[in-house]
């Protein structure tokens, strides 16, 4: 009933406006007459009793006001006022206007374009029902006392899935391609061989068709496939039929038995088939070897931490009873969400919080724009002051006419962080997951629109409640002399913006220090001119190792005679292609547990290979010709790996015999040579120490040929492919790529922390020069009389110059210092990020602060010249 | 909806209580309303048109008066406030309040050494 009266009366004083103020003024009125007319009978004149009732009630409008605003509709009627009122104030002063908005769309551009990366890679739930519940489990190894995950091996995976407590279901899988033949060109099929528990545990089913049964998971049983929805369209026209049909894989029949929806995605980048792993009789034999990738889903009301513990036990037992190969193995299990982006959110969390600085950098610039303004408005105030408005009634205002501000902003923002959405997909590394994803969607807007108040709030706040403590007279002092203390508080937040920008600056002159470092290491070979091509032959075109060693051996002599190739070599796994293939080994008269053997990368590779990508002979021989099934067994060494396991020296001579581990069992060889270092797993990773085993003597389907030409001939490209594909029209040819393209795609991730961080920098480097640059412009304005008794009692042009540049560098330098302060907290927080230089590096500061300063003499240079021509007769006439 | 309050003039909350006191003993205008407060309370509390209209406007939109337009005794229009029932119920429960309230402190302020 109270709340019907509340609202009823409010909205009857909104709608019928003007009949409830008719009414109000009549009863006034009436108080009025009534008043004077008691004083009369107490025998007061009537022009006194009507002067002292006025002197009573006070102003008129005031107590109108005071009615007014005991309804709840005033409330907005006064905010649609403030709101018309404020865009006239905008519309008066076109350039403040703009550039307000200007510097705030840039900080809240940035701001949004930077949350928006973070929501699609951190924030966004996992495409998965109750993805929460989806853990990855990984074995992980203890090196020097830093737990590294490490994919599991197919016995350990199926003791944990079998004799676990926590899980409701849990699966392994590896990815790898497929090359789809028997229609013209092999067409190259990302495929995901997983087991039988992959649907329940993602809680995903086909469309179409059925899942794998677990009998599936046997060699000689594994031929179906569940094809993506994308290449159901592409290879079946989405026709519902395709269930049951034969399609040719590795030219091998694998049967149709599902189509996964359109919606589904696994892994997150994507693949097109989905088949069974195929394991054979010896599976539970190979617990060495490590390839597998688990994920499981917790039940309902297990914790992570119970589930730790529940492996814990499990994997305890497993070293109990297999010491020679789980002895050194744990396990642990992490929310696969966060598993996903561990690597990559400390990076996203720093580029966050520097983005935030450049929005405090922007508001500060405006609140000092405000205030600049507010001087000027002090007048405008006094008016409105003496006229009746409270306090709380002008800090309303004045925030209404922030929020227009922030909120023009936040719209002009959102236009900024569409480019920079369009470029962080374009130019963005590929292996950030989901950053292709990212939209100006919901959540994103959310966040633009509360950032743009919140920077109303704090870039408005100050002026407003600095404006509104004073009473009338104290405006209209204010403004005809503007205080001291006013220029105080602008000067401090410029020293504020200049010193988070010189913190920025130096976070970013890091990064790019520590980029170029990388950039200009060597990956211990040569890329330029080299092009790479992947090439996958099916196996079931070649009996054996010898006839698969005639395949390369034509591949690389057809490639070889091609115009404009100066050498020609094959290799598996390729340097910086993401792949790798270790193995633990043991050395002939070097009796070691087998738990305790050290493990090394292996790569095969042709005689050329050494040649072709120049990687340095540093002892013995390379491998030669001769070098092939039924020779000699012979191996190469990296130097790292000679150092590390034959520190003296005597590394030529030693046999070697490899351990289980990939199924690579049989491999045993004589180093017959030493050679250099490559940085396989990128140019800022630590150098693994490596073997090479000839490729004519490992029978290998698949590898890269890597071609040294002479500049890139057009048409070489195309004209590989096509040789190599003439060998065998099955076999799966890549794209050719040039090497210096993966050397240069493995810092991408650094190369966009770089720019983003630099991007932000160069934000709050222009708008700190902007912030100095209206400072400077205010107070020579203010003190124009000034400059102009100066002139005309003979300083001259340069003195006043001088006087003007003073007073901002004074307040650059200030802000220089605090910034260099502030610049050595960056060494936490950047560690991750650096490489090869020191957070404190003197040169990178020195730099900085040097450009800072260049910024601040142009931006009070401009100024000060103003000043310099101000002309004394105009000065001294001036207000 | 803070009125500003003059010192000598009534504390604020109490106004709103003695307006209704005032009204529940017969329909008033804004000015008698005054008047009659002043008169009653020997001048000790003098109410001005600016706390007035205020807490009238707020009496109204909580429900408890209600304004309706007559003619005075000089034959002039003037808005004549009156109690509604849900008025009454709320002066009923605030007096009974006060009364509380007013015995308490009287009690405090009357104890003698011995009993504090």
């Amino acid at each position: 009933m109270r709340l019907v009266n509340i609202i009823s009366g409010g909205l009857r004083a909104l709608f019928g406006k003007q009949r409830v103020e008719q009414e109000l003024d009549e009863e006034l009125r009436c108080y009025m007459e009534s008043a004077v007319e008691h004083k009369m009978r107490e025998g007061m004149g009537r022009e006194e009793a009507a002067r002292e009732v006025r002197m009573e009630m006070g102003s008129r409008e005031a107590l109108k006001e005071q009615v007014r605003e005991v309804g709840w509709e005033t409330r907005i009627e006064s905010f649609l006022q403030d709101l018309r009122y404020g865009l006239r104030m905008l519309r008066k002063n076109p350039s403040l206007t703009s550039v307000a908005v200007l510097a705030l769309a840039l900080g809240i551009g940035a701001n949004t374009a930077m949350f928006s990366v973070i929501e699609a890679v951190l924030l966004r739930p996992l495409p998965y029902r109750d993805a929460n519940e989806i853990v990855r489990v990984a074995s992980t190894w203890d090196r020097n006392g830093t737990l590294t995950s490490y994919t599991s091996s197919p016995p350990d995976f199926f003791d944990w899935r079998d004799q676990n407590r926590s899980f409701s279901s849990m699966f392994a899988y590896h990815t790898g391609e497929f090359a789809l033949t028997g229609q013209g060109e092999a067409k190259r099929v990302r495929a995901v061989m997983a087991t039988a528990g992959m649907f329940s545990t993602l809680q995903a089913e086909p469309m179409l068709g059925r899942e794998f049964a677990p009998e599936e998971n046997r060699k000689g049983a594994n031929h179906v496939v569940i094809l993506s929805h994308s290449l159901w369209q592409a290879a079946f026209a989405g026709a519902a039929d395709a269930i049951g049909k034969t399609i040719q894989l590795d030219s091998e029949p694998y049967t149709i038995i599902g189509v996964m929806p359109a919606d589904f995605r696994f892994p997150l980048s994507g693949s097109d088939a989905f088949a069974p792993i195929g394991f054979d009789d010896k599976v539970m034999t190979q617990r060495g070897a490590h390839y597998l990738a688990v994920l499981g889903r917790l039940q309902s009301g297990v914790t992570l931490a119970q589930a730790n513990d529940d492996l814990s036990a499990i994997m305890a037992q497993l070293r109990k009873l297999y010491p020679d190969k789980d002895g050194k193995w744990g396990v642990r299990a992490q929310l696969w969400s966060a598993a996903l982006v561990s690597d990559i959110r400390p990076a996203l969390l720093v580029l966050l919080g520097a983005v935030g600085l450049v929005a405090l950098i922007a508001c500060a610039n405006i609140s000092n724009l405000l205030l600049a303004r507010a001087t000027v408005r002090h007048r405008e105030l006094a008016m409105r002051r003496a006229l009746g408005a409270g306090r709380s009634r002008l800090v309303r205002q004045m925030l209404t006419e922030g929020l227009l501000l922030a909120l023009l902003a936040g719209g002009a923002s959102l236009l900024l962080a569409h480019w920079a959405l369009v470029s962080i997909v374009h130019f963005g590394p590929a292996d950030i997951p989901r950053l292709a994803s990212v939209a100006l969607n919901g959540p994103v807007l959310a966040f633009a629109m509360s950032m743009s108040i919140a920077c109303a709030l704090l870039f408005a706040l100050i002026p407003a409640l600095r404006s509104s403590a004073l009473d009338a007279a104290g405006l209209l002092r204010m403004s005809m002399s503007p205080s001291r203390e006013a220029g105080r508080l602008r000067g401090a937040l410029l020293v504020g913006e200049v010193a988070l920008s010189m913190m920025l600056l130096a976070g970013a002159g890091l990064l790019v220090r520590s980029f170029v470092g990388l950039s200009s290491l060597s990956p211990g070979f040569d890329p330029k001119s080299v092009l790479t091509m992947s090439i996958a032959v099916p196996d079931a075109h070649y009996k054996n190792s010898a006839a698969l060693q005639s395949y390369w051996d034509q591949a690389l002599t057809q490639l070889r005679s091609l115009p404009g190739v100066a050498s020609v070599a094959a290799v598996t796994p390729l340097p910086l292609s993401g792949d790798d293939f270790s193995s633990s080994f043991r050395v002939e008269g070097r009796s070691v547990p087998e738990k305790d053997e050290p493990s090394a990368e292996l790569r095969f590779a042709s005689p050329d290979y050494f040649r072709t990508l120049a990687i340095p002979l540093r002892q013995g021989r390379a491998f030669a010709e001769a070098d092939r099934l039924g020779a000699a067994r012979v191996l190469l060494i990296s130097e790292t790996a000679s150092r590390m396991f034959f520190p003296a020296g005597d590394a030529i001579g030693q046999k070697i015999k490899f351990g289980a581990s990939g199924g690579y069992e049989k491999n045993e060889g004589e180093i017959v040579g030493v050679v250099g270092d490559v940085r396989h797993f990128g140019v800022d990773a630590p150098v693994p120490p490596t073997f090479y085993v000839p490729l004519a003597q490992s029978g290998m389907d698949s590898a890269a040929v890597v071609m040294r030409t002479q500049g890139f001939p057009a048409g070489l490209m195309q004209a590989a492919r096509k040789v190599v594909q003439a060998i065998d029209r099955d076999a799966l040819v890549g794209e050719p790529v040039p090497m210096e393209t993966l050397v240069s795609a493995s810092l991408g991730q650094r190369r966009f922390y770089m720019m983003l961080l630099g991007g932000f920098a160069a934000l709050a480097l222009i708008l700190a020069a902007v912030g100095l640059y209206g400072v400077i412009s205010y107070s020579v304005a203010q003190r124009t009389q000034e400059v102009g008794i100066r002139v005309a009692l003979g300083a001259s042009g340069s003195d006043v110059v001088a006087m003007v540049m003073r007073q901002g560098l004074r307040l650059a330098a200030v802000g220089l210092a605090i910034g260099l302060a502030l610049a050595l907290v960056l060494k936490s927080v950047l560690r991750g990020l650096l490489v090869g230089v020191s957070a404190t590096d003197p040169a990178t500061l020195a730099v900085t602060a040097l450009v800072l300063l260049i910024v601040a003499v142009l931006a009070s240079y401009v100024p000060a010249r103003r000043a310099a021509r101000v002309d004394p007769m105009v000065a001294l006439r001036f207000d | 909806m803070a009125t500003p309050q003059k010192p000598g003039s009534v504390v604020q909350g109490t106004l709103d209580m003695l307006i209704l006191k005032t009204l529940a003993l017969e329909p008033m205008h804004g000015y008698g309303v005054g008047l009659r407060i002043e008169q009653i309370s020997k001048g000790v509390f003098q109410v001005n048109a600016g706390s007035l209209f205020p807490a009238f406007r707020r009496l109204e939109r909580q429900g408890w008066i209600r304004g309706e337009w007559r003619a005075t005794e000089n034959n002039r229009r003037a808005k004549y406030y009156m109690l509604t029932d849900a008025g009454r119920k709320k002066l009923k429960s605030e007096a009974r309040e006060w009364q509380t309230q007013s015995a308490a402190i009287a009690r405090i302020l009357e104890a003698t050494s011995g009993e504090v």
